[in-house]
């Protein structure tokens, strides 16, 4: 028994060769089924409010009944006003944003009794320009100290392009009606926005004087926000569930009190159900809680705006967008209730929310996995890269393996025996002992490719960033061709010697792997606690790279045939073809999710952009160029 | 029948004992809640109906100290300003228009508190934050608050242990600053916060038992909290429905029978073991010895015999007067015998010999000698080696 550890301890193939790459293998897959099993009982937990302040649904919510008719005349008024526009050839998306609109707007905030105030704002993307002005009006807590303030908004054209009409009606409804009360302890503030994606974003950077020069600053502030909702209510007949989106800029997400209180007022003071992540039909078996998380985990993954709410977490203001759906019994007064119901429990708060997760998974309105039950997925998936690094860092300095001066006979065949005889005879003791012997390591050259690569990374997220977006799907195919062209190029060079004097060695592109995964496995896990699906998704599309390298055994045409196979494979993992791939089978247009892209890139912060090309990109690249050495 | 009369003698001192221990001549009251914000709102209502109850009973604000860490009815939360309401039908208002708060906001700490009941404050500080009970009051105690095992947390910040407010009780007891105690305290695991009290005349009741949570008993829609604690409210309901007025001669009994577990969701404790006849004793102190005022004015109590009392002083005086005046006649009369008898002369003896005393001569004359003696033998030994070193 001894002696077959002693054994396996000698054998440096296994040490350096397969125990690695079994360990990889084994996070990888781990890593996987680590995923898979959140969405049972035992591994998720019930959602509970955590903040004791909240206490949501105490209060009785009054706003009915007289409001309704109020809400039908603010209603007729801005009714009044689109048709005009529409008249007028206003397009339909655009007639919230006509003058007449946004001064009867502010004479309805200023009749209420609360302070107006504007501010324009102009955003230039992928050659398209956004513009608009945003209406909003401030409720001083009548004995409140003006620290703190809650936000409505309700913006004219919602995060699907629909026109909401009832959902600026309703805030304005509920402006009036707030008014009234006094027992705020915190200001309220109501944003009428043009469009939920760039108007909020404008308002909340200007709130924080964070605002580019293109964007007014505001003319009326109040405290520190402590919460914000986002009303939606696109279409006039009643409905039957609330959808919460909550998913912000970048994967944040608000505090799941937010999140919990919304659904426990909707479901057991109001009665009205709730959904997330579009699972309309979620009959809370496995497959749907496994799909909402997967859904939830896209949507964070990418890192996008999924509406007006999703600006305010890069603030860490805690926000959420109520959308109203389905054919039900529900009205829009029910819909003020629920919100009447939720500004008193966030008018109850003393601090901040932060009782409750920032990091977690929704399975189902009431079900969720925290970090500490999910992380470790993602951390397996990384942390694949880091072995396989280190153990090629190792394999460089003390063991040749298959060197190209060793006899190029398959290695895993001619290695076993070889260490056997180690221990039994001192002959060939001697001839392993040179073979193994330490090795000095050059590092130049893979230093110098490696960093090369990932700064290369920068054209390609500056190029995507600054097109005129109808440049941007012909960039997007070109960019696969230059996928393909490029590794085998470097490969090429790489071969034959770059030119230089000294030929590349086997021992350098071992290197090279190992700094390339080193690198990928750090971001990745580093990634990993601020944005775990972004992590995961892009260590799941690199798995691969962990166990190619440059094939050198068999002759070279089997060689380059499988290397030809398994270099096309990896360029169907590329961040271009996988691009195309996903447009393709969602049937999205690649402009409209690049111009997207490009426009969160702008104007939202959304840095999934230098993830791709700065860290999978360089990965990906130096992976094909491993592969493609192996051709020549 | 020797033993019958000694028997019927026991038992009238025994009741005679009862007695007088009933009597004390002021009540006091201490309310206290611990804890701050509005979703806390139910503890100051807990105080404040507690609170109007032991004026209602009689004790003057002068006699209250009450401790609220917050200020609800002023809260920009309050949907009713400048109202408390400890029930959903808002019947009473209990903050009204005649309140008297003696410690507020952050004044309440556990510190102030202890201060408070062990009366080590600073000299100015004014009447109204000091609790004046001394021997003949009785003091009820009531707190409220969120509470673990055998601590009671104040403001977030701190808390008070069970063995810092037994050791406040057992100093009280120590400076006399108490007759009978009612210890009343509604927390979560409430019970465990009297379990280490040792000074005696305490009957302490709680809550809920260990690992048990208090409730709210229910929330008023409109305000949007919860308005008032479960065992609170039910010992109110007693309170307010029952023991009617001053004279009411309903007793601590009644009121702990009246505990109903079902309602309550917790299960209250009542400690009777450092009341002095235990429970049988214990339950007979009518409920307004502690929640009324009651004005039993005693010059001194002539009767009792415990120490410390102004007879067991005066007592003791006679005794060291007749002692010294015992000393005295002996001394006077040793000074009139001294010529006459000769038996009793011992002090007179040591006064004889009192003076300066001398040495004798001879003995003067020996050492002299001897003195002498070693110098000249030094001398001797000095001249001999001179003379001796010269030669060399």
């Amino acid at each position: 028994m001894l002696a077959k550890i002693r054994d396996l301890r000698n054998n440096p193939h296994l040490l350096f060769v397969r125990l690695p790459n079994l360990l990889s293998l084994t996070c990888i897959v781990v890593g996987v089924v680590w995923l898979l099993l959140l969405p049972l009982n035992e591994y998720s937990r019930q959602t509970y409010i955590s903040e004791n302040a909240l206490l949501p649904g105490q209060v009785h919510a009054y706003f009915s009944g007289s409001e309704q008719n109020v809400f039908r005349g603010y209603k007729k008024e801005l009714e009044g006003l689109l048709n005009e526009g529409r008249d007028q050839g206003v397009p339909p998306a655009e007639a919230g944003q006509t003058p007449a609109v946004s001064s009867k707007i502010q004479s309805i905030l200023q009749a209420a009794g609360l302070k107006v105030a504007t501010q324009k704002y102009e955003y230039t993307s992928a050659g398209i320009t956004h513009e608009g002005e945003n209406v909003y009006a401030i409720i001083h807590a009548p004995r409140g100290d003006a620290t703190e303030a809650i936000v409505l908004v309700a913006a004219w054209k919602t995060a699907n392009n629909e026109l909401n009409l009832n959902g600026v009606t309703l805030a304005l409804t509920l402006a009036r009606y707030f008014k009234r009360w006094s027992l705020w302890s915190k200001d309220i503030i109501f944003v009428i926005t043009p469009d939920s994606k760039s108007g909020t974003q404008a308002w909340i950077d200007a709130y924080h004087d964070m605002h580019p020069a293109s964007v007014q600053p505001l003319p009326l502030k109040s405290g520190a926000l402590q919460g914000a909702l986002v009303i939606e209510y696109p279409f006039d007949h009643r409905f039957q569930s609330l959808h919460v989106v909550y998913d912000g800029v970048n994967g944040q997400l608000p505090n799941l009190d937010l999140f919990n209180t919304a659904v426990a007022i909707a479901n057991n003071q109001m009665g009205i159900g709730s959904n997330l992540q579009e699972m309309w039909e979620h009959d809370d078996s496995y497959q749907a809680r496994l799909q909402t998380i997967l859904r939830g985990m896209a949507k964070q993954g990418l890192g996008y705006a999924t509406g007006a709410h999703s600006s305010f977490m890069p603030y860490h203001i805690d926000a959420i967008t109520l959308q109203p759906k389905g054919e039900g019994w529900e009205d829009e007064m029910a819909l003020g209730r629920t919100i009447e119901s939720i500004c008193r429990s966030l008018n109850n708060l003393l601090e901040h929310l932060h009782q409750s997760f920032f990091f977690y998974l929704l399975m189902q309105s009431n079900r969720f996995v925290s970090i500490g039950t999910y992380l470790p997925s993602a951390m397996l998936l990384a942390g694949n890269f880091t072995i396989m690094a280190i153990a090629l860092w190792m394999r460089t300095g003390y063991y040749t393996g298959t060197s190209s001066t060793a006899p190029a006979i398959a290695g895993d065949k001619k290695e076993k025996p070889s260490s056997k005889k180690v221990t039994s005879g001192k002959p060939v003791a001697d001839v392993k002992l040179k073979e193994s012997g330490v090795a000095e390591r050059q590092l130049a050259l893979p230093l110098t490719l490696v960093v090369g690569l990932h700064l290369l990374g920068l054209i390609p997220l500056w190029l995507f960033n600054t097109l005129p977006h109808q440049y941007l799907p012909t960039s997007a195919y070109a960019f696969v061709i230059v996928d393909i062209v490029l590794p085998l190029v470097l490969a090429a060079l790489l071969s034959h010697g770059l030119g230089l004097s000294a030929p590349i060695i086997p021992q350098q592109y071992h290197l090279i792997k190992s700094f390339s995964l080193l690198l990928l496995g750090l971001s990745l896990s580093t990634l990993a606690t601020l944005n775990f699906s972004l992590s995961f998704m892009v260590g799941l599309l690199c798995a691969p790279l962990s166990f190619i390298e440059r094939l050198q055994s068999p002759s070279k045409p089997v060689r380059s045939t499988i290397s030809g196979i398994g270099f096309l494979c990896l360029n169907l993992l590329s961040p271009p073809s996988a691009l195309l791939g996903v447009c393709w089978y969602t049937g999205v247009s690649v402009e409209t999710v690049l111009t997207q892209a490009a426009f969160g890139w702008d104007v939202w912060g959304v840095w999934t952009q230098v993830v791709v090309w700065c860290v999978w990109w360089p990965a990906w690249l130096i992976g094909c160029v491993l592969l493609g050495a192996s051709m020549f | 029948m020797a033993l019958l009369f000694r028997s019927l003698q026991t038992l009238c001192f025994l009741l005679l004992i009862s007695l007088v221990a009933a009597e004390h001549t002021s009540n006091w009251a201490v309310l206290v809640s611990t804890s701050r914000f509005w979703f806390n709102y139910r503890h100051l209502a807990n105080v404040l109906s507690l609170y109007r109850t032991v004026k209602r009973l009689g004790i003057p604000d002068s006699q209250i100290i009450l401790m609220l860490p917050d200020d609800m009815a002023c809260n920009p939360r309050n949907a009713f300003p400048g109202t408390v309401y400890s029930n959903a039908d808002r019947a009473v208002d209990l903050y009204g228009d005649n309140i008297e708060v003696d410690y507020r906001g952050y004044e309440v700490t556990v510190e102030n508190f202890i201060r408070l009941l062990t009366d080590r404050l600073d000299a100015d500080v004014p009447r109204s934050k000091r609790l004046g009970s001394d021997a003949g009051s009785n003091v009820l105690v009531y707190m409220t608050g969120h509470g673990g095992d055998q601590f009671l947390k104040f403001q977030d910040s701190e808390e008070i242990g069970a063995w810092d407010l037994a050791d406040a009780f057992g100093q009280m007891w120590e400076k006399k600053r108490y007759h009978e105690l009612l210890f009343m305290i509604d927390t979560c695991q409430a019970n465990t916060m009297y379990t280490h009290f040792y000074s005696p005349n305490i009957v302490a009741t709680g809550s809920s038992e260990l690992d048990q949570s208090s409730y709210s008993h229910h929330a008023d829609n409109d305000v949007g909290v919860a308005v008032i604690d479960r065992w609170t409210y039910y010992v109110l309901e007693f309170l307010e429905t029952q023991v009617t007025s001053a004279n009411s001669k309903l007793n601590l009994g009644d009121l702990f029978d009246s505990y109903d577990e079902s309602k309550i969701h917790s299960q209250p404790g009542v400690r009777w073991d450092l009341f002095p006849g235990g429970e049988p004793e214990g339950r007979l102190r009518t409920v307004v010895d502690f929640f009324g005022n009651v004005q039993n004015v005693e010059v001194e109590n002539s009767n009792s015999t415990e120490p410390g009392s102004l007879k067991e002083d005066l007592a003791e005086i006679a005794r060291l007067v007749e002692k010294w005046r015992q000393r005295d006649e002996e001394y006077s009369a040793i000074l009139s015998s001294h010529n006459n008898t000769e038996a009793s002369s011992l002090h007179l003896t040591a006064k004889k010999t009192v003076g300066s005393t001398k040495m004798t001569d001879d003995n003067s004359w020996g050492k002299r000698l001897v003195g002498l003696s070693v110098v000249g033998a030094c001398t001797a030994v000095w001249v001999a080696g001179s003379i001796l070193g010269r030669k060399v």
